[in-house]
């Protein structure tokens, strides 16, 4: 893509170059004319006419405005007043003067950034464009019109793997309009109790409220929705709209199937779930232990999911019981692939693979553990890893009896990638941490394990993950006896078991996929979730879901998938980051998150309660009122 | 304590005040409009705007808290003028046609015949001379003539017997929906913002009747004409008012009243802001139940039942009566033949009086207070 002739933007050449891979990356045939928004304004197609182009982002202001102050609420009706006599010929010759005026008077009087930040590209754009706005003004020139997509984002929002409309739920749970919050959170995400309890939270690292002082509690708050739910004090069902003929199959009812075939099925598909295990959910079920995900808050989501018509079929293994072919001999026009990266990475230790008795790996155990039972038995259990499964393993460990638990890593806990949340709580639940540890043999009697041989490592250099590499000490070898081994540093994988043409997998063994339309090279087959990215987050399997079933339907109503001016304006944004750590503001920040509260250490080890509670309605509402309502807008020509 | 500068003058603050407060708190006045004591403030109507050295916009002094070192100009003139902007936009987007004095252009005529039209506008504005967007535009000098009017239709809400909501004059500052939610902790008016696509009706304060009680707190706090009391409409000008200060006699809260007097008759009520206990709050009864002052059947002199009727008589004779009939009674039956039972709308003091006198004159421990049961 060539250069923009025109570019206000502030960080102009860093979204040229963005818009450049995003578009020759997935859109090839589609191609930005302008950009409009926030940093200014960019135009690559000289056919597009500047007065048009103000008139429709104008028009797009006004629509967003929320009217809760002044300036923005009047201001931008007037703006869009103004344009309308300036297009239809009546223009007069103050009118630019005018819009200058109350777009700056806007933008330094609004009460969120929907206002605020109108200014600079209406500003550029009159700059810019000054004797053709006069032109059209004194002859009364004609106005081309022109199409336009746009979308509303902000910095949370753009961090969300899955664009929830944060502000808006959040605006909603402050007004009271609780039926309305939660619709606005179904809309993006199905399964918000549980990203209301154990979402990676992306968003709130993004929040320009931590800059002033603390981030929004976003998750706390979708929590407080769902649980609204769940306990029936808000209904918020919506039956589906329309009703489709073409049957579609979904592979996996983990997070990405399950989320496939709710907004299939609220679109009106009849939705079939083939699942190999005995219930839904997946690793959040399987994986995520209950203490911080309860089984009933899964239940209920799939509770909604089969109001809403869709079968789900336990027990069914895809590629073994039943193949691809024959799913598509039932008659299923299309097939959504999502089954998530089940089996463990190695740790390249000698005598993994030896088969003894009480090594097992994370994910085993946490499932064996979801099943109710305990899978090893032993006093002191050694678990390797840093991540947030690790975690998982030990806590789980010192809730099944373990007396002595303890967790290997080969960095030290600044480079841990678990939330630090979790490793504060497992260090008050009384785990040991053991830094700058990797484990190299695993020792046996009798095919049981005894005991663990390891060495003592120290930093390095950054490796490609700017992380600092561990090397190890030489002549640092020990032994660590202990009964039972459970290694959690990841896990791969194994599409090649429902898929085993090699053309639409990767070497890592993950299907091959559109970004945007999440179809294979196989037309009527499409995938996402941790079976396209390899382990991901919750929240990323959701939205892959969400998204694959938009095109699900498009390929079934129209034979192929073409994304829109919208989806590419999104990746562009999501590429470039909307989130502007350096900002600050010329006022303090005094307040404190709203926080929930958690059980005592001592009485949360005892067993699988959960361990953090719900806000109640009055804190919801406190903490809902700190939010900013960053909202941005972003427009393009098409 | 940390110091800032307001006007070029130092003052210290406590953390956590916000910039109004620390302005009030020295004597330094800021315009405000939406701002309501004793609710949080929302920073809606951007009149409190004040400029602070090193930022690119104004802020809002009523949420915005002070900070060590800011430098704040609350006068400019780059706050005035975005005040004055403001106010100008509030003005030309409603039916606000009390700058009709100064008013010359056609645009204005047209406006105003099709304004005198509506209902509940066929004379001057209910709370003309006693408006906060009058006095503001007065005072920033807006001038009709000045203003291009895009007023458009507005929903009418008179079918309550109280009060009307004409929100034809609604400037959206939001404080009935915060006097009514936090104040008066009804939450009968919803919030109603969000994005315009989705509120193509507007974003009126409308009342949902099943929590509204009547109380008259949103008409209270109203800043203009577009909420005001029915049974006052056009009975008086804001001039020819006087206030009388009382208190209610309904309860024994006792309420402090203004009574808005003309001719010596009761033309509305009004809650007295800052006093002890209600601060401003007034329930139905206290704000609207006064039109038996100037019955014709109100009772003026004691009556004794005679046969089937009553006839006049003094207030010797009643009392002597009644203590007659008292003494008889507690001399054939003993003294817990009677009982005392004291009125809701007495005071602490009558009530202890009331057990006082049936306790050691008549000796019976048998009193009682009518709201007990
Ligand atoms: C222990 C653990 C803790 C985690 N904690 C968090 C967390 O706190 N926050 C977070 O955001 N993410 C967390 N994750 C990651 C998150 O769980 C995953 O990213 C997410 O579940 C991926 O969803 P998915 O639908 O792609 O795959 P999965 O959840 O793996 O679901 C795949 C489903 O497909 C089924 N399936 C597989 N093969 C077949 C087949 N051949 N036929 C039929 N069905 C099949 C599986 O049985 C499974 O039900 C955690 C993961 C683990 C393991
Ligand atoms: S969108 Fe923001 S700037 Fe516009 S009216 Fe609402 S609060 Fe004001
Ligand atoms: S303050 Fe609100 S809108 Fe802004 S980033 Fe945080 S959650 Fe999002
Ligand atoms: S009359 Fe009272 S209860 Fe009714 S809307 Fe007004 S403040 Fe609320
Ligand atoms: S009715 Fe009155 S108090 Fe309520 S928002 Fe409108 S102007 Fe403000």
């Amino acid at each position: 893509m060539e250069l923009p002739f025109l570019n206000t933007w502030e960080k102009g050449d860093s979204i040229v170059n963005t818009a450049n891979s995003v578009i020759s990356g997935q859109l090839s045939k589609k191609s930005l004319k302008s950009l409009m928004g926030w940093g200014g304004v960019m135009i690559w197609d000289r056919n597009i006419d500047p007065v048009d182009m103000l008139y429709a982002y104008l028009m797009r202001v006004a629509s967003e405005s929320c009217g809760e102050c002044t300036p923005c609420r009047l201001g931008t009706v007037r703006l869009c007043m103004v344009m309308e006599r300036i297009v239809g010929g009546k223009g007069r010759k103050s009118d630019l003067k005018l819009i200058k005026n109350l777009v700056s008077h806007i933008s330094a009087t609004g009460k969120c950034d929907i206002g605020r930040t109108i200014s600079k590209p209406v500003l550029d754009i009159l700059d810019a464009y000054e004797e053709t706005f006069i032109e059209v003004i004194e002859k009364k020139r004609q106005v081309k019109k022109g199409e336009y997509a746009h979308v509303i984002t902000a910095p949370c929002i753009n961090a969300c793997p899955s664009h929830l409309d944060i502000p808006g739920y959040i605006e909603n749970i402050r007004m009271g309009n609780w039926e309305k919050a939660m619709e606005i959170v179904r809309k993006d995400c199905p399964m918000p109790g549980t990203i209301g309890r154990v979402c990676v939270r992306p968003c709130e690292s993004a929040c320009r409220r931590g800059l002033l002082d603390e981030p929004i509690s976003i998750r706390a708050l979708k929590r407080f929705l769902a649980d609204c739910e769940m306990n029936g004090v808000i209904k918020t069902e919506s039956p589906p709209q329309g009703v489709q003929k073409q049957k579609v199959a979904v592979i996996g009812a983990g997070p990405a199937g399950i989320s496939c075939a709710y907004y299939l099925a609220r679109r009106g598909y009849p939705c079939t779930i083939f699942e190999a295990q005995e219930g839904p959910g997946g690793m959040a079920a399987y994986g995520i232990p209950s203490y911080r995900l309860p089984r009933n808050v899964i239940a209920h989501e799939v509770n909604v999911l089969e109001k809403l018509g869709v079968e789900i079929r336990y027990g069914v293994n895809v590629g073994k019981d039943i193949t691809m072919e024959e799913i598509a001999s039932r008659g299923y026009e299309s097939v959504f692939v999502g089954v998530g990266a089940p089996d463990s990475s190695k740790m390249r230790c000698e005598g993994e693979d030896a088969g003894y008795r009480c090594f097992l790996t994370g994910v085993h155990f946490l499932s064996e553990s979801a099943r109710g039972r305990k899978p090893a038995e032993g006093k002191k259990l050694v678990v390797i890893g840093g991540g947030n499964v690790a975690m998982d393993c030990v806590r789980t460990a010192r809730r099944l009896g373990f007396e002595d638990v303890n967790l290997l890593y080969r960095r030290t806990e600044a480079e841990m990638p678990a939330d630090p949340q979790e490793i504060r709580e497992a260090k008050e639940e009384g785990i040991k941490f053991h830094h700058l540890v990797a484990p190299v043999e695993i020792l046996a009697e009798n095919d049981t394990v005894a005991g663990i041989k390891c060495l003592r490592m120290e930093l390095g250099e950054p490796d490609s993950s700017g992380r600092r590499r561990p090397v190890p000490v030489e002549g640092s070898e020990f032994v660590i006896e202990c009964d039972v081994i459970i290694p959690a540093i990841g896990q791969v994988c194994v599409v090649d078991c429902v898929l085993p043409e090699e053309d639409v997998l990767t070497s890592w063994k993950t299907l091959i996929v559109d970004q945007t339309t999440f179809q294979s090279d196989r037309q009527q087959i499409f995938g996402g979730g941790d079976c396209v990215t390899g382990p991901q987050t919750l929240i990323g399997a959701l939205a892959a879901g969400k998204n694959a079933a938009r095109f699900i339907s498009q390929y079934l109503q129209q034979g192929g998938c073409k994304p829109e001016l919208s989806d590419l304006i999104l990746s562009l944004a999501s590429a470039e980051g909307v989130y502007d750590p350096g900002e600050s503001f010329p006022y303090p920040g005094i307040t404190e998150r709203e926080e929930p509260s958690v059980l005592e250490p001592e009485i949360r080890v005892n067993g699988f309660d959960e361990v953090e509670s719900c806000l109640t309605p009055s804190r919801a509402r406190v903490e809902s009122d700190r939010c900013l309502r960053c909202y941005r807008l972003l427009m393009s020509a098409i | 304590m940390p110091e800032l500068e307001i006007n070029n003058r130092v003052v210290s603050f406590k953390k956590g005040q916000t910039i109004l407060e620390v302005a009030e708190k020295n004597g330094i006045n800021i315009p405000t409009l939406c701002y309501l004591a004793g609710a949080a403030p929302t920073g809606r109507c951007r009149i409190c705007l004040v400029q602070v050295e090193g930022s690119d916009r104004l802020l809002t002094a009523c949420d915005t808290p002070a900070g060590e070192g800011m430098k704040i100009l609350t006068d400019s003139p780059t706050v005035r003028n975005a005040r004055k902007t403001n106010i100008e936009m509030l003005i030309a987007s409603g039916a606000h046609n009390c700058l009709i004095m100064d008013q010359s252009s056609k645009n204005w005529t047209e406006n105003q015949s099709k304004i005198m039209g509506q209902p509940w506008h066929n004379i001057m504005c209910p709370s003309y001379g006693d408006c906060r967007l009058q006095d503001l535009a007065i005072e920033y000098g807006v001038r009709a003539d000045d203003l291009e009017l895009n007023y458009e239709g507005h929903p009418l809400d008179d079918a309550t017997p109280m009060i009307v909501r004409d929100f034809s004059r609604c400037i959206g500052c939001g404080r009935c929906i915060q006097a009514c939610n936090e104040i008066q902790v009804n939450r009968a008016i919803p919030e109603p913002y969000g994005p315009r696509k989705d509120h193509s009706q507007g974003w009126y304060p409308l009342v949902d009747y099943d929590y509204c009680t009547h109380c008259g707190q949103c008409v209270q706090v109203c800043p203009t004409g577009a909420l005001f009391e029915k049974k006052a409409f056009g009975k008086a000008a804001a001039n020819e008012i006087k206030k009388v200060r009382t208190t209610c006699p309904y309860c024994g809260v006792g309420c402090q009243l203004w009574l808005h007097v003309k001719d010596n008759k009761i033309i509305r009520v009004s809650g007295v802001e800052n006093a002890e206990p209600n601060h401003g709050r007034l329930c139905v009864k206290g704000r609207f139940g006064y039109d038996f002052i100037h019955s014709g059947e109100r009772l003026t002199s004691p009556l004794i039942r005679e046969k089937d009727g009553f006839r006049e008589a003094s207030w010797d004779e009643a009392l002597d009566l009644v203590a007659n009939r008292f003494k008889d009674i507690i001399k054939k039956h003993g003294p817990d033949a009677v009982a005392g039972v004291s009125c809701a709308r007495s005071i602490n003091e009558d009530s202890y009086q009331m057990q006082k006198l049936f306790r050691s004159v008549f000796g019976t421990n048998n009193i009682d207070h009518c709201a007990r049961t």
